[in-house]
């Protein structure tokens, strides 16, 4: 590979392991808080250690209040057992996804006064995120501990499981009824010690499957209640194993039964909920091809000579590739980023028998010999998405280390020498993971090849009407149901350009928004000649005297530069007259990232009214004189 | 022992407990050392091990209640 001259292809051992302590201290000096976090990443992955964790949670706790380059988040840990061991490792991971975490926790075991009384600690707190974490055999001696005890008596082991779904039940429906924000259940693990030894297994009321029956019970109970989400403790104890995942000294000793080097990875699991819940989920997966997608370099070894196939190595690249076409079919939108020639490339992807993913799962590629980093922000700036929201992956820690300089926003993977631990390597923090796939997320593929498709034709357009009249839009406009809600919570939670207010709504608020006679609630769906993009816009309105205020205007980046949002305005300006109303208002709340959406309101005749200090501008429309008229090429239906 | 382990165990407790390394010696104790708490006793410990990759009974987390008497359970255990 040729690299700029500037940089050096096999770092000396000191250049590859630089105090990084250091670097993320004299970064926050001086408001570098993306190069921070880089380096901070990286500590996290080379040394999870609780020296680390200490070290970044201080870091984190003498920032200035105003330090904004990080999300304040408040997480409240109620708990069966002795949890403040984690703090520092979810401070010091909350700190490498962009989140200032303040953590509140009551003294374990008081899961019942917290959550019940609407006057407790929990609420006062008033959470962002709410962590109910259990252990089994502290919430269910009868089926842990004393379970040869309680075995013998007949239907005591069947009213244990009945008396736990009424428990829980009525705690989260307590929760939800003082509270609208997101709560994380653990689900229950195994029993560490089966009581009945190997006989378990011929037991009619097993601990394994009271265990399972407890586990669906929770999945019942849970399912009926908005934006409560169950975090699938019993598994992550089984990936790490019981056997290190708990301490028998910490469990007798200090009531904390998860060992000290098992935190980080609890800390991991939660963030990715955080992420999901916080808009932060990785969207754009840009991966590099020689040693990569397949073993050896195309540019010398040829089609035939790379390692891609059912032996190893090449077994080893099918397997991560076989991850990669999972990640699309979940949504996670899929580019290149190769130095190259593209004949080569191509080559490959129509010859080489055993290439599991096909040219056309990627949204872009850029195959050439520039700079990774120019690649990628092609790529972000092509399909609309945030850096911040791009993963790189590359073997070469040259390349990665070119990619972190340029663009510390994006999160850069190195993949290790041996192909076999590619999977586990991207895999590890749970990147892409959300909370729920939608019809929307299986479909994204095939959206961004439509969306390919369109730009073709908008190039071969004479004019913008044409291209716009050629696409045969449909708008399908309608209120929030229980089918859209989560789609619309996660528009809300995920769509930071064409966004007037960022508002961030989880599935209860909505819900509660829904059933708001003095609310619109609306979702925005885009057919065109291509497909169905489904729902890509949602809009919140409320009538205040004589006018319609919008709290929530916002559109997917898939749809943006189509005319949608005059549509959009267009059915509020009839909703509103037809209210008999005079007035459309609303606000834009600049961030980093709403560029696209700020001349929204100027653009369709809007006056501006106020400004203040942090920029927010209001602006009005009389209804009278000029509403907005949905463009002529729109159909609609629904 | 050797002082490069006790200066070790000095920086480990001075990050977790937030006060000066300089200020660490063989007096300082729960008793007289605020921040020093149960909590942050068990986040020595549990860092002691990581630092030295060794193991502590529990007899001995009750015993390392100082500065001195963390050097002494260390240096008798490396």
């Amino acid at each position: 590979m040729t690299e700029p001259s500037n940089m050096s292809v096999a770092p000396s051992k000191e250049a590859d392991k630089p105090d990084r302590r250091a670097v993320v201290r004299s970064s926050l000096e001086c408001g570098a808080v993306q190069a921070a976090i880089q380096a901070a990443r990286l500590i996290l992955q080379e040394q999870p250690s609780l020296m680390n964790f200490r070290f970044l949670r201080q870091l984190v706790d003498g920032l200035k209040p105003d330090e904004n380059d990080l999300k304040p988040y408040k997480v409240a840990l109620v708990s069966t057992f002795s949890i403040e061991f984690i703090h520092d490792s979810l401070i010091a991971f909350g700190f490498i996804n962009g989140l200032r975490i303040d953590i509140y926790q009551p003294g374990f075991g008081l899961i019942n006064q917290e959550m019940l009384d609407p006057k407790s600690g929990l609420y006062a707190f008033a959470p962002d995120v709410t962590i109910l974490a259990i252990e089994g055999e502290d919430w269910l001696p009868e089926i842990y501990t004393d379970f040869m005890d309680a075995e013998t008596s007949d239907g005591r082991l069947g009213m244990v499981v009945a008396r736990f779904r009424r428990q829980i039940d009525s705690l989260v429906r307590a929760f939800r009824s003082t509270s609208t924000t997101p709560l994380l259940v653990h689900n229950l693990a195994l029993p560490r010690v089966r009581r009945a030894g190997m006989a378990d297994l011929r037991l009619p009321n097993s601990q394994a499957k009271l265990v399972a029956d407890l586990n669906r019970v929770l999945g019942e109970v849970l399912a009926e209640i908005v934006g409560v989400h169950i975090v699938d403790y019993a598994a992550l104890v089984n990936h790490f194993g019981a056997q290190h995942w708990y301490d028998a000294r910490m469990r007798l000793y200090a009531k904390a039964p998860i060992a000290n080097g098992m935190l980080g990875n609890l800390s991991q699991e939660y963030m990715k909920y955080f992420r999901a819940l916080e808009g932060l989920t990785k969207k754009c997966l840009v991966v590099d091809l020689d040693n990569t997608l397949w073993g050896g370099v195309v540019g010398e070894d040829g089609v035939d000579g790379i390692q891609l196939g059912p032996n190893y190595p090449g077994s080893a690249f099918v397997e991560f590739q076989r991850l990669i076409l999972d990640l699309y079919r979940r949504g996670v939108i899929l580019a290149v980023a190769s130095k190259n020639n593209p004949a080569d490339v191509d080559a490959v992807f129509l010859n080489h028998p055993f290439m599991m993913i096909r040219k056309e799962h990627f949204a872009e590629m850029e195959i050439h010999w520039n700079p990774k980093s120019d690649s990628l922000k092609r790529i972000a700036k092509r399909l609309n998405i945030g850096l911040d929201h791009m993963v790189f992956v590359d073997d070469n820690p040259a390349e990665c280390e070119q990619v972190r300089r340029e663009l510390p926003m994006v999160t850069v993977i190195h993949l290790p020498g041996q192909p076999e631990l590619y999977v586990e390597t991207l895999c590890a923090e749970g990147l892409f993971d959300t909370l729920a796939l939608s019809d929307e997320d299986r479909r994204r593929g095939q959206l961004y090849q439509q969306r390919a498709q369109a730009e073709t034709m908008l190039s071969a357009s004479s004019n913008i009407e044409d291209y716009y009249r050629d696409l045969a839009m449909t708008l399908s406009i309608a209120p929030i149901d229980q089918a859209s809600l989560a789609r619309a919570a996660q528009l809300t939670q995920k769509t930071n350009q064409f966004n007037l207010t960022t508002i961030r709504y989880s599935e209860a608020e909505l819900a509660g928004r829904m059933a708001d006679p003095g609310w619109l609630a609306i979702t925005v769906g885009v057919r065109d000649r291509f497909g169905d993009n489904g729902i890509v816009g949602v809009m919140m309105a409320r009538a205040a005297e004589d006018r319609l205020d919008i709290d929530t205007f916002l559109l997917s980046c898939r749809v943006i530069g189509r005319t949608v949002e005059s549509a959009m305005l267009a059915f509020l300006c009839d909703a509103a007259q037809e209210r008999g109303l005079n007035k459309l208002c609303g606000r834009v709340v600049p961030t980093g990232k709403n560029v696209p959406v700020r001349d929204l309101f100027a653009k369709h005749g809007f006056s501006k009214q106020s400004e203040d200090e942090s920029g927010t501008t209001s602006w009005e429309l009389d209804l009278a004189c000029s509403p907005v008229r949905r463009p002529s090429w729109f159909r609609t239906s629904g | 022992m050797s002082k490069n382990v006790e200066q070790t165990i000095r920086e480990l407790m001075s990050i977790i407990l937030n006060i000066d390394a300089a200020r660490i010696d063989e007096s300082t104790s729960m008793d007289n050392t605020p921040g020093w708490d149960s909590v942050n006793q068990i986040n020595i410990i549990l860092a002691l091990e990581e630092e030295f990759s060794i193991s502590f009974e529990v007899s001995e987390f009750e015993m390392m209640v100082s500065f001195f008497d963390i050097v002494e359970v260390v240096g008798a255990k490396i």
